[in-house]
């Protein structure tokens, strides 16, 4: 690797060129002014942005941006992988809501049983499905859904609707 | 090999310890900051501009990495000189701007300053020992930008810091990350690239 054999002397000669590129005449002498009045504004301003702020703050961070910074397409695969998470948690949610430890019928049976304990003459008429131990009442029956059944307390009175005996008058 | 070392000694000029300033400018004294900008920004301007071969790009890029270095001047343990800190910043600042424009080179060139003209080793370069006598320094100005946009970054920077700026071969080491036998065989590869392609422009 030494210089001589390769014969680098002219090469060095002409990089030397560079050296007389010089900046418009007095562009330092406004040059650290302009960086103060932009630190200045950028601390009257509330200072870095959250996203500078997590860059120097943690490495991984701003090794991540660099990195969707020199490659966009990775941008596009972080962005679909997180949409698929988030839907997949969704599936995942309704599942385990509809998916309870019990058999439909059986679930069914119980709703029933549990309508007409809890009010017989509206719930007759609505299909309602109580889980067994939650306190509310799951109900088509925009009346009566998500009214609580049963309390530390004993069962409330309901400010809400009171039910109340109504026979048509007979003709 | 002589090793050029003409980075400034940051307590000879202006009587001001750098330590001092730095301790200030830590302190939020935006004064003493304004004085390590004067002290590097001709510098950081220069290698920025050297990579980029673009003023404008320069100018934005140094500017930030000033700002970048004010905001972090916190995390600054004094592990290394304020200069190796700063020029760090300013390096990666640069590469990963490059990396984002890869392939999208836009020229924008200083002018050259009146004792080019006068250098004999550019006068010697012209002479009509060149294969190209009628080239004049203008035009061996675009050629040899060219040719160090083509060297990809790290061979670039090496070049640019030791052959143009003349930082040695440890600071460059300390700098880019890497240890010096990187470092060396970076500048020996880029070398032999850059004779490559400006092989017309050489004396044979």
């Amino acid at each position: 690797m030494s210089d001589k054999n390769n014969n680098f002397g002219d090469l060095k000669r002409l990089l030397k060129l560079k050296q007389h590129e010089i900046p418009p005449p007095g562009y330092f002498n406004h040059f650290s002014g302009a960086v103060i009045s932009r630190i200045r504004a950028g601390e009257s301003g509330g200072g870095s942005s959250f996203l500078e702020q997590l860059q120097s703050d943690s490495p991984f961070a701003s090794a991540l941006m660099q990195l969707f910074g020199s490659r966009p397409g990775v941008i596009g695969a972080f962005a679909t992988s997180i949409c698929l998470l988030l839907l997949l948690g969704v599936l995942f949610a309704d599942r385990s809501e509809t998916g309870m430890p019990m058999s439909e019928p059986a679930l069914f049976a119980q709703s029933e049983s549990s309508a007409n304990e809890a009010s017989p003459t509206l719930m007759a008429s609505a299909g309602t499905v109580a889980p067994p131990e939650s306190g509310i009442t799951i109900s088509t029956n925009p009346v009566s859904s998500l009214q609580p059944v049963n309390t530390l307390f004993g069962s409330p009175q309901n400010p809400l609707f009171q039910q109340v005996g109504f026979t048509p008058p007979s003709q | 090999m002589s090793e050029p070392t003409t980075v400034p000694d940051p307590n000879a000029s202006s009587g001001q310890l750098e330590g001092d300033l730095v301790r200030r400018a830590r302190r939020g004294e935006l004064a003493a900051y304004d004085e390590l900008v004067k002290r590097y920004q001709e510098r950081i301007y220069a290698t920025i501009y050297h990579m980029t071969s673009n003023h404008e790009d320069a100018n934005d890029l140094a500017q930030e990495s000033f700002i970048k270095a004010y905001s972090a001047l916190k995390s600054f343990k004094g592990g290394s000189s304020f200069y190796t800190w700063l020029y760090r910043i300013a390096i990666n600042k640069t590469i990963n701007f490059l990396k984002q424009r890869r392939n999208k080179h836009h020229i924008s060139l200083n002018d050259l300053d009146f004792n080019a003209e006068h250098d004999p080793d550019l006068v010697s370069l012209i002479s009509e020992k060149t294969p190209h006598r009628d080239v004049n320094l203008s035009e061996l100005q675009q050629k040899l930008n060219e040719a160090l946009l083509k060297l990809s970054e790290p061979h670039r920077m090496v070049v640019v810091l030791h052959d143009v700026q003349g930082v040695s071969h440890e600071e460059i080491a300390e700098m880019v990350g890497c240890n010096i036998g990187t470092v060396r065989s970076r500048l020996f590869y880029a070398r032999q690239q850059l004779q490559g392609y400006l092989a017309d422009y050489l004396k044979a």
